[in-house]
């Protein structure tokens, strides 16, 4: 039979073969539509890396790259596990770190160095014909041709440049200005270096061997809370966010935790399932306000007031009426609360004073070394003062004592707590507490009580070493009395009954806060029954909305103290969460040496930048706040009425605080001098300020040899988010158009500074350069100098820590940088080549004089007892004990980059360290070797490698305990030397533990405990601060070497702030009749308290010009109010208004929510103005930012200085730039401008 | 080299420098040359080149990041007005790198492939066809930024209207519009304004009160009972 019938000729069946019984069939029909989809999500290869922001995620994020491009990015979920019972960390991440690598290719992207094209014009003219130096001494000599580009900043008209040319110039202008002004007058602004810590170094390196300034950032932006120094001699330490897990209550405190620390938030929502309660204290109805099983809505500003009612209420019920074994006996080992306090006399009246300590005694107790610092308690049995083991005296000098058993002069003790008791006191004594809550202004609630309040406290005689009878008191006495608390001694302003309305009990904090008693109470007793129960997991997670105010200290020792009367700091699940700004540099002592080039000359050039931005941008000019409005009626007598900027001249003068720049002579010309006189150069020093030849130069910031001339921003955006008082930025530092209103002291007739030099006209454009180092055109960068484009966080390798979690993480280069960007360690390594070879027309190798003032966990700290002003004359001026110290560096300027790109010798001499321990690390430095190679020429010949961005990180990696288990152990082992404890036993099992920078791109890694920190790595516990000092009795590093609720310095009783307090918002007076011409003209408008948050479609300033960001919110700036106060505005939601006060002015639109609390406006911080902002009506210029109504106010009690646990460190102690006392006019615009015309003729950029 | 007017756009796209000043006269010549260009836009084209070549060079060179490395409406990486910040955009970029790769060129620049001058040079070389068609495709980005240049009063924009002639594509007319609508704030028009920034109230799918159609047709099936109900017992109650 033919087969033809059956047989296609035309056609071949798509079937080929049936299988599983012709459920499955095989074709042959063409598949390459699906290499479509398959190619879509092809990729080359997946880089680990995360977001280098000020943020604490700290995340792990895959970035998948296809042919050289980021193509997107997925969270990681590969952290290790945690213990059996414990949620594990992942996934961790936010809508903005998921849109981040749309910033590699934005349009925004910075691609090619950047240079103003008047600076290029008058630089490539000089050029031609001088050299680099002379090139740039004849632009800066020049006054015309130097304001043809300082007053244009901020107006466009860059021009490219290549890197050679770019960094020519910033090395000219860096030599020039060492040679000329003084290397001290060349700055640095960088934050956070947890985030990219190699990034930070590579410009704080360059700057330390330069004799640069390195800036603060924490202080400044406000987050550090000096409270914590105060008790604890700690900036800040706080629990890993798996902590919030193990607590039993938790209260949620102005801090919105779903919306600011979105990858943790799950710990939050877990521990709920678990059955702990949860309070939410916040003025708005806020994302964070629905996790509360109880929502408290204070009026803002009042958390102190509302904190001490619940003080009120736990030391009534937990304290006196009934002692909880637990807090007692907590209360008596770790706090301050046995010491005894003199009682000073004053006009016949009783106030705190100081602490007793043993060398007011008789016999000193037996105690030789620092009796001064040895403060003393009466021993529980035999009624005889001691001095109990762990004050600060015990830590310098000696060796063995300084811990916290219970124990004095080798004998077990137990100390008294309260002389209560009849047979306890001599007599009952009235004493005067200062009260502030009736100075309230504006809107908030002033409760009338007298300025003092009289109680009644029980006291003992003791004799002094001279004879003279003074009474003293415990802290725990006084500190009851101080919240009002009747003990059955009579008198008044005591009470047993919260309903009463007298000063901190619930029902006088109702009042000012709104929040109802019932709340305040019942909040309260769960707190502390909780800590009870569970010896101290009650937790507080509180942030920036209570630590931005003027008087955050107050708002935040009221938490403290509720924390420490329940016994919560140093338990898991307890304690003080406060997460704003800090983001924890864990391996902190591997990386300061690479940050500040200690292997090659110390000590660097550190600056509190509160106070150098608060006199360089002249803020101080128009200081409104005088130190007599925020005096205690209680101060001693002395000329305390004087303009804050006067006490940080004195602050500055007694060696509290840093200064920069330092001294109004260029210091390598006072070495010179020096020598020539043949004289030691701090004996010359000093001898020179006291004849007045030489000057500081902080007593007159106007005048030009004080001037800072060359700045580099760098991982920062100082102008567009952080800069309080960006208007004065603007007028002042950088002298171009500015919003300011007000006028200065001068123009108002106020009274003017004393130690201030003033001159009636101000400087405008101190700067000589501003250089912003950026992958994005950020409002710094729009007006900066010069722009260099870095590489994003996908394209460099750089290190990143947080204090959520205890993981060391890489960031990688999954790509090389775009266009022309390089990372910032490859920049200032070209900056610091550059320097080199432009350096030697002027420098060679100079002697620098650093002025180093006294400093915290440095013997330095016990300097000064007492307050004394070598310029008054009440006492000589010894360098590095009544004045800063006076030290001579060797700066080798032709050799800077081979000292850059390797590590030096110093290490290896004077070994590493940190927080007061210091330890040998020849054999750490001998493996870097190893590891990155030898120098094999020059001056570094023989050293390890410093050439890459990885190598900068081994360094990190290799020095620090917490990434080297035998760094760890020998760390330990140095901290058991001043303890005389055993302490190794906390980093034993990690000995051979090594991480290094592979380790982590593969996982990231857990990092080992080490006595940098207060707490723990372990499989038990969670991470949680203060752990060691409680379970280890290793002292806090305060005065008593406890935690230190009476603060018993001089300024701070002169202040009113020995015992915590309720203190009203100050009145900055900024929105005055002439400003206010809304008023005037009878225009509808409305005066609100101006709150700044941290947002949702951004962290900081970054991602507001994302358009996928944009997207979520309303695509440019806005401000939120009230429905009460839009419609007194006549405002509706969406309308574009102004928000101005005498600082300046910002337009943004409004969203109208019944969220707000009434006499608020809200503004996230920090939406750029180089996004959708509308010119202003009141200034004439673009919008502004958040920060063009606010100026910066400083604190005296912040200024305390050489005084035990109130020392300066960087970012640890110092000015803080609070910004929530301000308030604003906001009205309607009339008319939206976009200034999209061209603003001197040229075209202008279409943002 | 194929297509030397394709080239000559692309320098004068590029950065203004010295070189390139020196070169304007030659690329002028160029222009003056092809015919393909409309008389007027040569004249256009003529005037740019004398400006680029006479005007000081810092000028030029603000001028230019003003315009382009600054503005994003004027960017010269095309992919920014097709995917702006959107996922698409690496990928669209790998694809483009891969053609340059296919036809045998590496790219040796740090311009991201998608630059312009970038991608005309490597049309330079391409067959006419090609070039003309892949011009074609991006057209309407290609009118919007000229009539954004327009607007502005810069010379630019001839060569923009120059390209979009050799491409002498039929302009998808929508895409245009949509493009040309972005910027166009009329700050004194504060309805106008308010309207850009209204929201849209989001719908999913065609109708989200249709259904999906299966779905429809299976509610529909149990909407119709397959026996009939007991019939209601009358109440006792």
């Amino acid at each position: 039979m033919s087969h033809l019938l059956d047989r296609l000729n035309f056609f071949q069946s798509k079937e080929l073969e049936q299988f599983s019984n012709g459920w499955g069939q095989t074709t042959r029909e063409n598949r390459d539509w699906e290499d479509t989809y398959r190619n879509r999500w092809r990729h080359d290869k997946i880089v680990r890396s995360t977001h280098g922001v000020n943020c604490t995620g700290s995340c792990s994020w895959k970035i998948y790259v296809k042919s050289g491009i980021v193509t997107w990015e997925t969270q990681q979920t590969d952290y290790p596990r945690t213990r059996a019972g414990l949620p594990n960390h992942e996934p961790r991440g936010c809508a903005r770190g998921a849109s981040y690598s749309w910033y590699l290719y934005s349009a925004n992207r910075v691609k090619n160095p950047l240079i103003r094209g008047n600076l290029m014009r008058a630089w490539r003219r000089m050029r031609a014909t001088m050299t680099p130096v002379a090139a740039w001494a004849a632009i800066q000599n020049d006054p015309a041709l130097r304001a043809s580009y300082t007053g244009t900043r901020g107006k466009g008209g860059f021009v490219r440049a290549t890197w050679d040319e770019a960094t020519e110039i910033v090395a000219a202008a860096n030599a020039h200005t060492a040679r000329v002004w003084g290397p001290d007058r060349v700055f640095g602004f960088s934050p956070i270096p947890a985030m990219s810590m190699v990034s930070y170094a590579a410009g704080s390196r360059y700057l330390s061997l330069l004799g640069g300034t390195c800036m603060s950032f924490y202080d400044w932006y406000c987050d550090l809370p000096p409270a914590s120094p105060q008790t604890w001699g700690e900036q800040t330490d706080v629990p890993e966010s798996a902590d919030w897990y193990n607590a039993g209550f938790i209260m949620l405190w102005g801090s919105n935790v779903p919306q600011t620390r979105t990858p943790d938030a799950h710990f939050y929502t877990e521990v709920r399932y678990r059955g702990t309660k949860s309070a939410v204290v916040s003025p708005d109805y806020s994302e964070a306000a629905k996790f509360g099983d109880i929502w408290l809505n204070p009026q803002a500003g009042t958390d102190a007031a509302l904190a001490m009612a619940m003080g009120h209420v736990i030391l009534r019920e937990y304290h006196l009426d009934r002692q909880a074994e637990y807090f007692e006996d907590y209360a008596r080992k770790y706090t301050d609360m046995p010491m005894l306090v003199q009682l000073d006399e004053v006009d016949g009246r009783l106030v705190p004073g100081r602490m007793l300590r043993a060398d007011d005694l008789d016999g000193k107790l037996g105690e030789t070394n620092n009796p001064d610092w040895k403060t003393v308690a009466f021993e529980e049995s035999s009624g005889r003062i001691v001095a109990p083991n762990g004050s600060i005296g015990f830590r310098w000098g000696e060796e063995g004592k300084w811990n916290l058993e219970e124990k004095a002069a080798d004998t077990d003790t137990r100390l008294r707590l309260s002389l209560i008791l009849d047979s306890d006191h001599d007599e009952v004594v009235a004493v005067d507490f200062p009260y502030f809550g009736g100075a309230a202004t504006g809107d908030f609630v002033k409760c009338a009580a007298p300025e003092v309040l009289t109680r009644n406290i029980p006291a003992r005689r003791v004799t002094l070493a001279g004879g003279r009878e003074v009474m003293v008191a415990t802290v725990f006495d006084l500190f009851c009395a101080n919240y009002s608390l009747d003990r059955g001694l009579g008198g008044d302003w005591v009470s047993k009954n919260f309903n009463d309305d007298i000063p901190y009990t619930p029902a006088w904090a109702e009042r000012i806060t709104g929040v109802s008693r019932e709340k305040i109470i019942a909040v309260a007793r769960e707190f502390a029954g909780n800590a009870e129960k569970t010896r101290g997991k009650s937790m507080v997670i509180l942030g920036a909305g209570l630590n931005h105010w003027y008087h955050m200290d107050m708002n935040y020792r009221g938490i403290i103290n509720m924390l420490v009367m329940c016994g919560c700091i140093g338990q898991e699940g307890g304690g003080w969460s406060h997460y704003v700004g800090q983001e924890k540099l864990r391996p902190q002592t591997g990386w300061q040496p690479l940050a500040f080039a200690l292997d090659w000359n110390r000590p660097p050039r550190h600056m509190n930048s509160t106070s150098a931005w608060y006199a360089h941008t002249d803020q101080w000019r128009y200081e409104t706040l005088r130190a007599g409005e925020i005096l205690s009626p209680t101060a001693p007598a002395g000329d305390w009425n004087v303009s804050l900027i006067d006490y940080n001249i004195r602050a500055e003068r007694m060696g509290w605080l840093p200064s920069a720049p330092q001294l109004k002579t260029n210091p390598l010309d006072v070495s010179r001098a020096a020598r020539t006189a043949g004289k030691a150069i701090p004996a010359y020093v000093a001898e020179q300020l006291k004849s007045g030849d030489l000057e500081m130069s902080c007593q007159d910031p106007d005048a030009p040899e004080n001037w800072p001339r060359n700045l580099f921003v760098w991982r920062s955006n100082l102008l567009g988010s952080s800069g309080k008082g960006h208007e004065y930025f603007l007028k002042h530092l950088l002298g171009t158009d500015h919003g300011v209103m007000g006028k200065d002291l001068g123009e108002e007739g106020h009274a003017k500074p004393v130690e201030a030099a003033w001159h009636d006209a101000a400087p405008k454009g101190k700067l000589d350069l501003l250089v912003c180092i950026d992958f994005r055109m950020s409002t710094t960068a729009v007006y900066s100098d010069i722009v260099l484009p870095t590489a994003s966080w996908y394209e460099k390798d750089d290190l990143n820590t947080s204090d959520m979690h205890p993981f060391i993480h890489p960031l990688q280069a999954a790509v090389d940088p775009a266009y022309e960007s390089r990372s910032d360690w490859e920049i200032f390594k070209a900056i610091a080549k550059k320097f080199s070879e432009v350096a030697p027309e002027v420098l060679g190798v100079e002697t620098d004089i650093v002025q180093l003032p006294l400093l915290h966990d440095t013997a330095a700290e016990l300097a000064q007892a007492h307050v004394k002003d070598w310029k008054k004359g009440e006492c000589d001026l010894i360098p590095g004990k009544t004045a800063p110290n006076y030290i001579a560096v060797e700066r080798d300027y032709p050799n800077l980059y081979e000292k850059f790109t390797s590590v030096g010798p110093l290490l290896e001499k004077l070994g590493n360290g940190g927080k007061g321990i210091t330890w040998d690390t020849r054999v750490e430095v001998g493996h870097l070797g190893d590891l990155n190679g030898r120098v094999e020429d020059g001056v570094a010949k023989g050293q390890p490698r410093l050439d890459t961005a990885i190598h900068a990180a081994e360094m990190i990696l290799m020095l620090a305990p917490e990434t080297n288990g035998e760094v760890a152990v020998k760390a330990w082992e140095e901290l058991e030397k001043p303890t005389g404890r055993h302490h190794a036993h906390l980093a034993e099992g990690a000995h051979h533990t090594k991480i290094r920078f592979r380790d982590i791109a593969a996982q990231p890694r857990k990092i080992i405990s080490s006595p940098t920190w207060s707490g723990i790595e372990s499989e038990e516990v969670c991470y949680n601060a203060g752990y060691t000092n409680v379970h280890e009795l290793i002292p806090w590093r305060t005065l008593t070497g406890r935690q230190q609720l009476y603060q018993d310095h001089l300024w701070m009783r002169a202040f009113g702030e020995g015992f915590v307090s309720y203190r009203p918002p100050v009145d900055l007076k900024t929105i005055t009749k002439a400003v206010n011409n809304d008023a005037a003209e009878g225009n509808p408008h409305v005066v609100l308290n101006f709150i700044t948050p941290h947002q949702k479609w951004g962290i900081h300033s970054t991602y507001t010009d994302n358009l996928l960001m944009l997207t979520l919110n309303r695509g440019g700036p806005v401000v939120w109010m009230s429905e009460v106060d839009a419609a007194k505005a006549g405002l509706v939601d969406n309308d574009w208004v102004e928000a101005y006060n005498i600082n300046g002015a910002l337009t943004a639109r409004v969203v109208v929510s019944q969220r707000i609390k009434q006499g608020t406006l809200f503004m996230y911080h920090a939406q750029e103005k180089i996004v959708n902002t509308p010119g202003s009506e009141k200034t004439g210029n673009r919008g502004g930012i958040h920060n063009s109504v606010t100026r910066a106010t400083l604190k005296p009690t912040h200024m305390i200085g050489g005084y035990a646990q109130l020392s300066y460190g960087f970012n640890y102690y110092g000015t803080v730039g609070s910004n929530r006392d301000e308030f604003v006019i906001v009205r309607k615009m009339k008319k939206v401008d976009w200034l999209d015309q061209p603003a001197t003729g040229k075209v202008e950029a279409a943002e | 080299m194929n297509d030397r007017t394709l080239k000559a756009l692309s320098l004068t796209l590029s950065y203004p420098s010295a070189e390139l000043q020196q070169a304007m006269p030659a690329i002028a010549a160029v222009f003056r040359a092809d015919l393909r260009i409309a008389a007027p836009i040569r004249a256009a084209l003529q005037a740019l080149a004398d400006d680029l070549a006479q005007a000081d060079l810092y000028d030029l060179q603000e001028r230019y990041v003003m315009l382009f490395d600054r503005s994003r409406s004027l960017s010269l990486n095309l992919f920014e007005h097709v995917h702006g910040e959107s996922r698409d955009r690496g990928g669209a970029m790998v694809s483009l790198i891969e053609t340059y790769r296919a036809a045998g060129f590496e790219p040796m620049t740090t311009e991201l492939p998608d630059h312009l001058p970038v991608l005309l040079e490597f049309l330079s070389s391409r067959p006419t066809g090609e070039a003309r068609e892949t011009l074609a495709d991006a057209a309407h980005i290609l009118d919007a930024l000229a009539a954004r240049l327009t607007r502005r009063g810069s010379g630019y924009a001839a060569a923009f209207a120059a390209l979009s002639g050799l491409a002498a594509a039929e302009v998808d007319a929508e895409a245009l519009a949509a493009l040309l609508a972005q910027p166009e704030d009329d700050p004194a028009d504060l309805a106008a304004l308010d309207a850009i920034w209204q929201e849209t109230e989001v719908t999913f799918g065609p109708d989200p009160n249709a259904g999906c159609p299966q779905m429809r047709d299976i509610l529909a099936s149990m909407d119709s009972p397959t026996r009939p109900a007991a019939p209601a017992r009358p109440s006792n109650l």
